[in-house]
């Protein structure tokens, strides 16, 4: 499988998807930015694939780094998606962690990022950035 | 003594006087009457933003109603899209967005509707208009876990999100158009 480098656009995050991330070893997903495209579906299906794909593997170890902004709700369900595999593979004894990081008055961004919180048991840091 | 000038289809100077007087009573910021496209949508959100930003709103405002805007013309964009709307009438919206005395944002947007659609809408909207913040979590919740399918556009969790950050209980208005056959739906939140 191949890794994925997409570029921010005025409604998408940057993504990057590593198999091999340069520090630490095992898999790096980060995405930056706000995520409001027209067509949420068309956008997060190959980074759903490649989660899913890659937590198939019998060693995988994931970590995921969020620097969202905004996400409108049909990004919201893709997210959820996503979240839902990697709380599947946490719970198969796969190494999976997810941080999320926001700018100290972006409080909405905060309040979202707990809600996704709730529904999973994997380690899920928020941390407030200067 | 200026009135509308409704026998002339061109716009004139006195129909200009008018939309500004309309403009400045009713604190008008942004209006938009058309065929909407994603990236118009993009750029009138960015006016918005530029808008919020010098206008002494606090931050958890500003996103609340950048984000409503979004979902009012996303959920717009898509219910032209699942109908295959092509005329500029059908697959337009009227938007508008200002602030009210008490200094808060209202935003109303609308757009022509089939009657089933409109009075199914009517009344989710009076149903998500009775719920605390309790219950509209728990409807939100609810709602994201639905089954999600590509041609699922998101618009039931559109309005719960919008329910949410509403600072009163939404409201909603369907009129008739096209001599009955149809109805103009539009939705006003106060953030």
């Amino acid at each position: 499988m191949t890794d994925i480098h997409l570029t921010a656009t005025q409604s998408t995050p940057s993504v990057s998807a590593i198999q091999t991330a340069p520090n630490g070893g095992g898999g790096l997903l980060e995405m930056r930015g706000d995520s409001y495209p027209e067509n949420s579906f068309e956008f997060f299906t190959p980074i759903f694939n490649w989660v899913e794909a890659f937590l198939a593997g019998p060693e995988a170890s994931l970590r995921v780094e969020l620097h969202l902004l905004y996400l409108n709700t049909s990004s919201v369900k893709a997210m959820m998606d996503i979240f839902d595999v990697i709380e599947e593979a946490f719970e198969e004894g796969k190494q999976v962690s997810v941080k999320w990081f926001y700018d100290t008055d972006n409080e909405r961004i905060a309040e979202l990022a707990e809600e996704f919180k709730e529904d999973c048991t994997f380690p899920f840091e928020i941390n407030q950035l200067a | 003594m200026l009135s509308n000038n409704f026998s002339n289809p061109l716009m004139d100077h006195s129909d200009l006087y008018l939309l500004r007087e309309t403009y400045n009573q009713k604190r008008l910021l942004l209006c938009f009457n058309g065929p909407f496209s994603q990236g118009l949508i993009e750029e009138i959100g960015v006016a918005l933003k530029t808008h919020l930003q010098s206008d002494s709103v606090s931050s958890a405002a500003a996103s609340d109603v950048f984000a409503t805007y979004i979902e009012l013309t996303q959920n717009i964009r898509n219910y032209a899209k699942k109908h295959n709307l092509t005329e500029a009438d059908e697959a337009g919206a009227t938007v508008v967005i200002g602030r009210n005395e008490n200094g808060r944002h209202v935003l109303l947007a609308g757009n022509v509707v089939e009657p089933d659609d409109g009075k199914a809408l009517q009344t989710r909207i009076t149903e998500l208009a009775g719920l605390d913040k309790v219950q509209l979590k728990a409807a939100y919740k609810e709602q994201l876990r639905k089954s999600r399918g590509d041609d699922d556009s998101g618009a039931g969790l559109g309005l719960i999100d919008i329910a949410r950050k509403a600072n009163e209980p939404f409201s909603c208005s369907l009129l008739p158009v096209n001599s009955g056959n149809q109805l103009f739906f539009s939705l006003k939140v106060v953030i």
